[in-house]
């Protein structure tokens, strides 16, 4: 497979590009008689004043009901085929737990190293606009080993949100009371979005987190220093 | 037919407005209603696309454009694209079967005075300290929460809607397979009078459902029950499944009778009988069996098991079919025809046009393995808007120019009309196509601020260029519909020659409607266009 980015997005963009094909196939058979037959049959004085008797055809009707039929079975089942590889991870997948809540994002590493993202984290305190990845502070970034599929265990701690890693193409509900999964691999370094997907009330749109992609040594370095816990305990009691 | 000239039904006083059960009054007021909560749902549109104009808030805060955004959603679904089909239904369905008013026409009126009371219940969220932010799909467990607003608003809202619909639905049901005048047979019945058939009985099976998961939402939060509170063992996805069960196939609620007045006007401007017409109604009646089979789409990526995805991905996507029929069919009206490109025919291939771009982009978002990239972006936002908003809006403004001459006895300004048409086809299409791109490119929906990626920056920038422009040629529309019911020119009883039974009798109907009941001759079809020249060479 040819570098990419990150993954599961390599399916999504396939499909994407399965159905943009597809797409603008069908636009253009109905599109190109449409104009056609609303050049060629106008109204013209003397000309073409009445419409001629057109038969309905049984034909046609069969034929446009079975091709998109198959068309979309096709699509349905090319889809089927490419989630099995999205939705489940591969083996030796690295675990992380993520609990969303009002209005930001817990990250818990396999070894019970935590880090918060905070609504506030991710923008500028005066003018209260979105800071860019790399202005974020460090303390709130979730750090990611490169290369590495990540499998991430969601819940919530009060009302839905939605888990969508940007590079990697992927969303899914954090549910109170229910553990969904979801699981991506980014494969270059460097910083990246997450956002919530699921309308969560009014900082909704500033809930996002940062993911610091970096080699791998780097990432086992960091996991194993301590835990900023203080700072932590204050947020927490925001 | 009759030499008595009456006093148009719509020069009537206040008292008589307010008491009426005719059909038609009760239409044009479902009608203008609706129209001016059109207006309203499109401003707060406006403002939302300006406070996406750039990054950052400059304009409101977070919690002023959550409201913008449950006001937006709330009014264009219930208000506009559910409530004006009870304008269109109400006046035009006895017309054209023949009848002198619906089955019951007292109930009639209670319907529209439930879906005014929800009106007034709706104007009263808009008052400071009764906002509701909690969007129209009121998802628990976050509206439980204080930061949804009062709920027991939008319950009281959606029960009194549902009442509304219901009552109307039945009425019109029965009014359709019992009051259908002699000769006007099913099989004589216009695709108009088949998609209200098909979505009023929708309407019957699926209002129950979301009348019972706002109730429970309601004991949730006021009376302490736990349908959906987790922390008490309930699930926030049952209400989401009752939701959607109903929610989704409201989307066929709004899109079938547009489906129908574009039937109407395409046959009737190329001057010959809709191509394949049994298939269309076979296609009408799947769209809507198969509408109730492919809620889960709306969770697709909610927890649900893999399996129930896809399986639910099958039959989403198995919708494009009928969908697709109806399209190749409307082209192929226009096959040998004699087509005329007068204003409605220009709005109606306009919808056409529209809804095949909006149908495209449905596909895929019935595909979980492209669905999980873009579910609750830009993308699904701009696939909805162009069918429900943009495929769903030029229907009817069509049908407004189709049937302006019928409500008013007058025209509308052919200019101004094609001008606007012109302005929303520009703006809608510079709004929502790009609205697509940053949906693609990963911009979540129901964000009132965004971080400063350069291109989402752009492509927000020409959104709201696009979104004005569309504004603008809306409120044209309106103005010159709304200039000409005083200064247009009059209109002939029959303007476009067709044979359909409403077009038969005087512009604007007397108050009775027919002076006797008609009996339709054999050779009649509301599609046969050769008919009503035969009979004017008999005169």
């Amino acid at each position: 497979m040819k570098e990419v980015l990150a993954y599961p997005a390599n399916y999504w963009q396939t499909m994407y590009e399965i159905w943009l094909f597809i797409s603008v196939i069908i636009y253009l058979v109905v599109f190109i008689p449409a104009a056609y037959f609303l050049v060629k049959y106008r109204y013209k004085k003397g000309i073409n004043e009445k419409a001629q008797h057109a038969k309905e055809s049984k034909a046609l009707e069969v034929l446009w009901t079975i091709i998109p039929t198959i068309v979309v079975i096709y699509l349905a089942t090319q889809s089927f085929a490419f989630y099995r590889v999205q939705r489940n991870a591969p083996e030796g997948a690295m675990e992380i737990k993520v609990t969303a809540f009002m209005w930001g994002w817990e990250f818990e590493y396999p070894n019970g190293k935590k880090v918060f993202s905070f609504f506030n984290g991710v923008v500028d305190p005066e003018k209260n606009v979105y800071l860019t990845p790399e202005k974020v502070n460090d303390m709130f970034k979730a750090y990611i080993p490169a290369g590495t599929p990540i499998k991430v265990l969601l819940t919530s701690r009060d009302v839905i949100h939605s888990f969508y890693v940007h590079p990697a193409k992927v969303t899914e509900d954090a549910v109170p009371g229910r553990i969904t999964h979801m699981w991506f691999q980014v494969n270059k370094e460097g910083e990246y979005w997450v956002f919530c997907r699921e309308y969560c009330g009014t900082q909704h749109s500033k809930m996002a987190a940062v993911l610091k992609v970096v080699p791998k040594e780097e990432f086992e370095k960091w996991l194993n220093q301590g835990v900023q816990t203080q700072n932590i305990t204050d947020r927490q009691n925001l | 037919m009759a030499a008595v000239s009456y006093k148009p039904y719509f020069s009537a006083g206040l008292k008589e407005w307010i008491f009426t059960t005719d059909h038609k009054k009760i239409g044009i007021m479902y009608g203008v209603t609706s129209l001016i909560f059109f207006l309203v749902a499109g401003l707060s549109a406006l403002a939302i696309r300006l406070e996406l104009y750039q990054p950052g808030l400059q304009y409101m805060s977070e919690d002023a454009y959550n409201k913008a955004l449950t006001i937006h959603g709330v009014l264009m679904q219930f208000w506009w694209a559910v409530a004006i089909w009870g304008s269109f239904g109400n006046y035009l369905l006895p017309l054209m079967i023949g009848a002198r008013d619906v089955a019951f026409p007292r109930l009639n009126a209670l319907s529209y005075w439930f879906f005014f009371a929800a009106s007034v219940l709706a104007l009263i969220t808009l008052l400071p300290g009764n906002h509701i932010r909690m969007l129209w799909t009121g998802y628990p467990p976050f509206s439980l929460n204080d930061n949804a607003g009062p709920v027991a608003f939008y319950a009281l809202i959606i029960h009194m809607l549902g009442a509304s619909s219901l009552a109307s639905a039945i009425n019109l049901v029965v009014t359709n397979l019992t009051m259908r005048a002699p000769g006007v047979t099913l099989k004589k019945m216009n695709l108009f009078l088949h998609s209200f058939l098909a979505m009023n009985v929708i309407q019957i099976l699926g209002v129950p459902a979301l009348a019972g998961a706002v109730t429970m939402l309601l004991m949730d939060k006021y009376f302490q029950t736990a349908f959906f509170d987790p922390t008490r063992g309930g699930d926030p996805l049952l209400y989401q499944n009752l939701f959607w069960f109903y929610s989704h196939p409201v989307v066929y609620v709004m899109i079938l009778p547009a489906f129908g007045l574009i039937s109407e006007m395409i046959a009737v401007f190329s001057r010959r009988e809709i191509f394949g017409r049994t298939s269309m109604i076979i296609a009408i009646w799947g769209i809507a069996i198969l509408g109730f089979m492919v809620w889960i789409h709306h969770l697709f990526t909610s927890g649900v098991p893999d399996w129930i995805r896809i399986l639910f991905s099958y039959t989403t996507v198995l919708i494009g079919v009928p969908t697709g029929i109806k399209i190749f069919n409307w082209v192929f009206t226009l096959y040998k025809g004699s087509v005329r490109f007068t204003t409605p025919m220009l709005y109606t291939l306009s919808s056409i046009f529209m809804f095949l771009i909006g149908g495209l982009t449905g596909i895929p978002l019935g595909l979980p393995a492209f669905d999980i990239g873009v579910h609750d972006s830009h993308f699904v936002v701009a696939h909805f808007h162009y069918v429900l908003g943009m495929a769903l809006t030029l229907a009817v403004f069509g049908g407004f120019h189709y049937w302006y001459p019928k409500f008013t006895g007058r025209m509308y300004n052919e200019l101004w009309a094609k001008i606007a048409l012109v302005l929303v086809m520009i703006g809608s299409n510079l709004f929502y196509f790009l609205q697509f791109i940053v949906g693609l490119e990963g911009m979540p929906r129901r964000y009132a601020d965004y971080p400063a990626i350069e291109s989402w920056i752009r492509l927000h920038e020409l959104q709201t260029i696009g979104s004005m422009i569309l504004g603008f040629g809306v409120i044209l529309a309106i103005a010159n519909l709304v200039f000409s019911t005083k200064i247009g020119k009059k209109a002939e009883d029959n303007p476009w020659q067709s044979p359909s039974l409403e077009w038969l009798i005087p512009s604007p109907p007397p108050p009775h409607n027919f002076d006797k009941i008609p009996h339709m001759p054999e050779d009649w079809d509301p599609y046969h266009y050769e008919w009503l020249e035969k009979q004017h060479k008999k005169h």
